[in-house]
């Protein structure tokens, strides 16, 4: 702001600089056009009349007549011995950081490292050793007494369910459809025999690479029936895992289930009940409802039912993201009590007649608005970047030299910041996606519903590529005037990373750029930029961008 | 040389729990000046006075573990803040089937009797202020008050989940707004 330029700087500016938020560079023009400007002058003053009358109304109204505190304020006392027992109280792994100076923590990671990796050999080896042994005495015994005349549930990951009578003296199984009996044959499996220690024993031996764990569990059809559970992993081939169940009292295989490394899975129980004819055998196929209520999610969500699920929640999720109700709007859905609920504080009375257009009417989704009088108002943009901190005045200066003068700064900086802003809301939402349905709990999706999710997912780190490739069209070329070196993207996933984890670090690397960007446009004050900003800036964008290849590629598998 | 490694070890156990106890000491003068703006905050987010006194305590506690956990915290008071919001955004989702608490300040301003020795104009002018804050939306109320507790910017930003330059945009609207009631 030189004499040439009159403008007055505004009430965000005047603000800012009473609020001590503004760079100091910004803030000496400031002033500079305040000691000159008598009209701004009164504004500022008007401004901090305003700013004397909140500090009244804090003190005279919300200190004078909200209600006091209804009990005398207790010493925190009796508080610090509880969480001090909580900490104690903690795996040492969540104590060290207050136990220990660095270079004692350093020593204490080494040696739980070595400890760690003494364990896993020692476990390791136990587990195997306990599998085969285990197997071994179910094979004999199963040899001793043939299995009797049962009914086995099937169970298969499409969440088709069908119950088989079989054993008897022919022990004959009817086939399994036919996708299941190829992988079966593929996987080296005999099919003939799935719930059964042999076939486990065969094919376990036959592994070049395995991992065995062994764990006590109680029975699926009784949970006071004690049980030896065998989970054997391969390190290659067709089946992923195989689990077998196994009654402590006699060594019967009660349960298996099959993981397929195309993420299929088949499960067997025996249940308990009368089979239907005593000596037959391979004589019932029947399709009826799952075994055991596990899944909670359904295709069909929003349907009456008695209470919602996890299903629901993501169809809500959906539809709000389908009126954009997810990037900004202070609504929040939660799954509580066996209903969603989709509430909200200061949402704009638009924004609520949408949402109540959208779900009310939908069994289980409750909507609930407070402060119904209160308007959200978004601001349209973000206050433009301008000036810098004195250290990051060179490179602001270099930056207004290169785009041809103040003015053409000042574009290029609410450009660069709306796009930030655009690609902060999606960053946001995407996190939220991520958290509101972990790994654990996609799982227990059907896969409708795993589709649906992932294409919520997807929805938004596609948008957050295009804003990304906004940004970069923009400021590479701006970058690289600066002596910004570009650089390669952060690795490869890892084969077993899940896109969760890949949609926080995405987060994670969005907020760096916000950081850097910040710094850069001469935003935030009191940050100083360091000599190699450009590169810097050009490095996170990479980071993001690889963020986002790998969430695509997660979230497309 | 035993006894000295046992003094060793003993001076180390009461560097810690001189450490521990200082500690303490922070954690409860900062309760102490602040637990009446931390409680107020928690009220004007619609927590029952009772569940907003519980989350006080609660939040300094946290506050305490935080801190002896090893997290570096440059600024306690803003920490407690954002801890504070999202605390009783948390407690407010939870009772979400009650009323949010409204301490109906317009009618105790508007009633003259609750303190004779406030000034009528003062009361007035207090009144008026009040409506033109309470018509403020949620996201520039909840700016202004967090910016009457002291938090910078960057911080408000923290706590409510937003970028600093929408801090300041949320904020001119609220002043300019409450300027102008004030001018009328």
């Amino acid at each position: 702001m030189s004499n040439w330029q009159s403008a007055h700087p505004g009430e965000g500016l005047l603000l800012r600089l009473l609020d001590g938020e503004l760079a100091a560079r910004k803030a000496r023009q400031v002033r500079r056009h305040l000691e000159a400007c008598w009209q701004c002058r009164a504004e500022l003053e008007s401004l901090e009349a305003t700013v004397a009358e909140c500090v009244r109304y804090r003190k005279q109204v919300l200190a004078g007549f909200l209600p006091e505190a209804p009990n005398p304020w207790q010493p925190l006392d009796r508080g610090f011995d509880r969480v001090d027992a909580e900490l104690a109280a903690a795996p040492l792994w969540k104590r060290l950081p207050r136990l220990a100076p660095a270079w004692q923590w350093g020593v204490a990671v080494l040696a739980a490292a070595a400890l760690l990796v003494a364990a896993i050999v020692q476990l390791g080896r136990t587990p195997s050793v306990q599998a085969a042994s285990l197997l071994e005495k179910a094979v004999a015994a199963a040899s001793a007494h043939p299995a009797p005349v049962r009914t086995i549930g099937i169970r298969l990951r499409s969440g088709l369910t069908m119950r088989h009578t079989v054993g008897g003296a022919a022990g004959n199984w009817l086939p399994l459809p036919p996708d299941i009996e190829t992988a079966f044959q593929a996987a080296h499996y005999d099919s003939a025999d799935p719930l059964g220690a042999r076939a486990f024993q065969s094919w376990r031996d036959s592994l070049p690479q395995k991992t065995d764990e062994v764990e006590t569990e109680s029975a699926p059809e009784n949970p006071h029936e004690p049980c030896y559970q065998i989970r054997t992993q391969a390190a290659e081939g067709e089946l992923a895992s195989v689990t077998l169940l196994l009654r402590v009292a006699d060594l019967a295989p009660v349960e298996s289930k099959f993981e397929f490394r195309d993420r299929n899975w088949i499960e067997f129980t025996q249940v308990m009940e009368p089979p239907p004819q005593p000596d037959g055998f391979a004589v019932a196929t029947t399709h009826e409802a799952p075994l055991r209520p596990v899944v909670p999610s359904r295709p069909a969500a929003l349907t009456p039912r008695s209470s919602a699920s996890i299903s629901d929640e993501l169809q809500v999720v959906t539809l709000l993201h389908r009126i954009g109700a997810d990037l900004g709007d202070p609504v929040e859905v939660s799954l509580t009590d066996g209903e969603v609920l989709v509430s909200g504080a200061g949402v704009s009375p638009e924004r609520q007649r949408q949402v109540h257009e959208l779900l009310d009417g939908a069994a289980n989704v409750e909507v609930r608005f407070s402060e119904p009088e209160a308007a959200l108002i978004m601001p349209s943009a973000p206050a433009p970047a301008t000036g810098g901190d004195t250290a990051n005045v060179g490179i602001q200066t270099r930056l207004e030299k290169q785009l041809g003068g103040r003015a053409a700064f000042e574009r290029f900086s609410t450009h660069v910041l709306d796009g930030n802003e655009a690609a902060m809301s999606h960053a946001y939402a995407l996190r939220s996606v991520a958290e509101r349905f972990p790994a654990g709990n996609e799982e227990s999706l059907a896969a409708p519903d795993r589709v649906q999710l992932h294409q919520l997912a997807r929805d938004h780190v596609a948008a957050l590529e295009t804003q990304v490739r906004v940004m970069e069209s923009a400021l590479a070329p701006v970058l690289a005037g600066l002596g910004g070196k570009a650089v390669k993207a952060a690795s490869a996933p890892a084969a077993d990373a899940q896109w969760q984890k890949a949609a926080e670090d995405t987060f994670r690397a969005s907020r760096h750029l916000e950081v850097l960007l910040s710094v850069l446009l001469g935003v935030t004050p009191g940050q100083n930029a360091s000599a190699d900003l450009p590169s810097q800036t050009l490095a996170a964008m990479a980071d993001l961008k690889a963020g986002l290849a790998r969430c695509q590629s997660l979230l497309a598998q | 040389m035993a006894a000295f490694y046992m003094s060793e070890e003993l001076v180390g156990i009461l560097r810690q729990e001189g450490a521990a106890s200082a500690l303490q000491t922070q954690v409860a003068q900062l309760f102490e000046e602040s637990r009446e703006d931390v409680y107020r905050y928690l009220m004007t987010l619609g927590l029952t006075p009772s569940r907003a006194q519980d989350a006080t305590q609660e939040v300094f506690l946290r506050l305490y573990a935080a801190l002896k956990h090893g997290e570096e915290i440059e600024n306690p008071r803003g920490w407690v803040f954002r801890v504070a919001h999202n605390w009783g955004l948390k407690v407010r989702a939870r009772h979400a089937s009650e009323n949010p608490f409204d301490a109906d300040l317009e009618a105790t301003l508007a009633t003259p009797a609750h303190d004779a020795e406030y000034d009528l104009l003062e009361r007035e002018r207090m009144l008026h202020f009040h409506r033109a804050v309470e018509a403020l939306s949620e996201q520039q109320k909840r700016c202004l008050f967090l910016r009457m507790e002291g938090l910078r910017y960057p911080e408000i930003a923290a706590t409510l989940g937003i970028s600093a330059s929408a801090v300041g945009e949320f904020l001119r609207r609220a002043m300019a707004r409450l300027k102008k009631v004030r001018d009328e």
